[in-house]
């Protein structure tokens, strides 16, 4: 039996080092083994060094290194099943809980929204980046593992900025812009000249490639183009223009028609009320207090903003949409029995404070419009 | 005959904790002894039983203790409780797998069996 000295120990030790093995509990590992190996098979008076590089060339095959890549490749394999297992449960509950919330969403029923917003953030955060986390460890080269990070960020920017425009949430424009420049710019030419190059994956990627554009395609189709949104936005605003000019025209008239203005004071009150309320939209939406007649080109327009926004910092103006129903019911009431009293009828949702801006405006201009409406017929009827 | 290390590695796992049953030992050791218990047909190499080990560990079905021998530190495995449990599992996976191969590949059992 050869026996070993420290001088020798420290010199295997090195080497073990040397040769690339950095995990300190298999150094220990290796260097008892080679230890082990050398007193049992050298002769006494044997050649150490000579026996020793012989020997340590049976640990591998081809560096020493790879018992020690082995040894993480398993450690890390435990955590490779869980995240497996976590991503498929993961893609299970995000495709359960969108099928639930778009069922609910076109049934008009609660709990739509709390379903779309956990399965796109379940799909978004813990799906898409476990995918991405499994796929850039089958991947070779660094090129690849770029394509599936930048592939997986587009992905996820752009579920979750679908997840903000149904939400009204900001942003959600910006995001989807993002997500389909990503794509359309970076992923796809990197992933399409990558793979076509390679005869194995040529067909796989072409028609990848044509399927990702396409889907890209599609949804562009469905977005309006800028020029089309501000024709709308024209056309509202134009049409709340002509809309005021109208209740202006008719209150000029009737003041014409008498100078009582006590025949219905509380049809005043509530007239005063929408205009209030209009003031405050316009001025919220444009940063004007009134719109003028060439607002198209200073850009004031009243664009699909929904009314909500506004609310938060103004509650006492959400108040006034609550005081103006309540007037309206009295109002009805109180002229019911009125010859030719037309009342106001208003859907519950005509003052809901979660309108968009333009249809509350609207809706604000007809309510004053029926007031005058009485007003002449209560005139006419004398 | 010695058998290929793509054969042995799916069961390595279960022979490296039937070697630990009832001893601790070190990796040369396990080596030695499944080299003798099966007449060098199987002979472990470093490169595949040191991840092993340590994926067990890792696992938590073997624990370690560390002695001093000289300059060098040796490791000794053993058995954790939940390793004891373990086995008898890993076992009988491996009988229930042998009975079909021996269907699926049609092997004969050999004489005098």
């Amino acid at each position: 039996m050869y026996h070993l000295t420290d001088t020798q120990i420290d010199f295997i030790s090195d080497d073990l080092r040397a040769r690339g093995v950095a995990m300190v509990s298999l150094q220990q590992d290796l260097l008892d083994h080679v230890c082990c190996v050398i007193e049992r098979e050298l002769d006494d008076d044997g050649d150490f060094e000579q026996f020793y590089q012989s020997a340590i060339t049976r640990f591998y095959k081809k560096d020493l290194a790879e018992i020690e890549t082995e040894t993480i490749h398993l450690l890390t394999h435990k955590n490779y099943y869980v995240m497996k297992k976590i991503m498929l449960a993961s893609g299970a509950m995000s495709t359960g809980l969108l099928l639930i919330g778009i069922v609910l969403k076109f049934l008009h029923l609660p709990g739509a929204a709390v379903m779309l917003v956990l399965g796109v953030a379940v799909l978004s955060l813990v799906f898409l980046p476990l995918l991405f986390t499994l796929k850039v460890k089958e991947q070779q080269h660094a090129k690849d593992k770029v394509v599936a990070g930048v592939g997986t960020f587009a992905g996820i920017l752009m579920s979750l900025g679908i997840l903000f425009k149904v939400m009204h949430w900001p942003g959600a424009n910006m995001m989807c812009a993002v997500a389909l420049g990503i794509v359309l710019f970076v992923f796809l030419p990197i992933y399409f000249f990558a793979g076509i190059r390679n005869p194995q994956t040529k067909v796989n990627t072409v028609v990848s490639s044509v399927l990702l554009f396409a889907g890209c395609a599609l949804v562009l189709i469905l977005v309006r183009a800028p020029g089309g949104t501000k024709k709308d936005y024209v056309a509202y605003t134009d049409y709340f223009l002509r809309n005021e000019r109208i209740v202006q025209s008719e209150a000029q008239l009737l003041a014409q028609m008498s100078s009582d203005p006590s025949t219905q004071a509380d049809g005043l009150a509530i007239s005063q009320l929408c205009d209030e309320i209009k003031t405050f939209l316009v001025e919220s939406e444009t940063g004007l207090k009134r719109i003028d007649r060439d607002f198209e080109k200073n850009g004031t327009w009243i664009s699909e903003t929904y009314a909500q926004v506004y609310w938060s910092d103004a509650p006492e103006q959400a108040q006034k949409l609550q005081t103006l129903q309540k007037q309206i019911e009295r109002y009805n009431q109180a002229h019911k029995n009125t010859v030719n009293f037309d009342p106001i009828a208003l859907a519950p949702t005509a003052l809901d404070p979660h309108e968009r801006v333009r249809t509350l405006l609207n809706n604000l201009s007809q309510v004053q419009l029926m007031v005058l409406q009485n007003q002449r017929r209560l005139l006419a009827s004398r | 005959m010695i058998y290929s290390s793509e054969l042995i590695k799916g069961t390595l796992k279960t022979i490296v904790l039937k070697q630990l049953e009832g001893q601790r030992m070190y990796g040369y050791e396990i080596t030695q002894r499944v080299k003798e218990l099966t007449g060098n047909k199987i002979q472990i190499t470093e490169g595949a039983l040191y991840p092993t080990l340590h994926a067990l560990e890792a696992d938590g079905l073997v624990t370690t203790e560390t002695e001093f021998i000289g300059k060098r530190i040796r490791k000794y495995y053993s058995l954790s409780p939940k390793g004891k449990t373990k086995i008898e599992e890993k076992v009988s996976e491996l009988a229930d797998f042998i009975q079909t191969m021996q269907f699926l590949l049609d092997i004969k059992p050999a004489m005098g069996q």
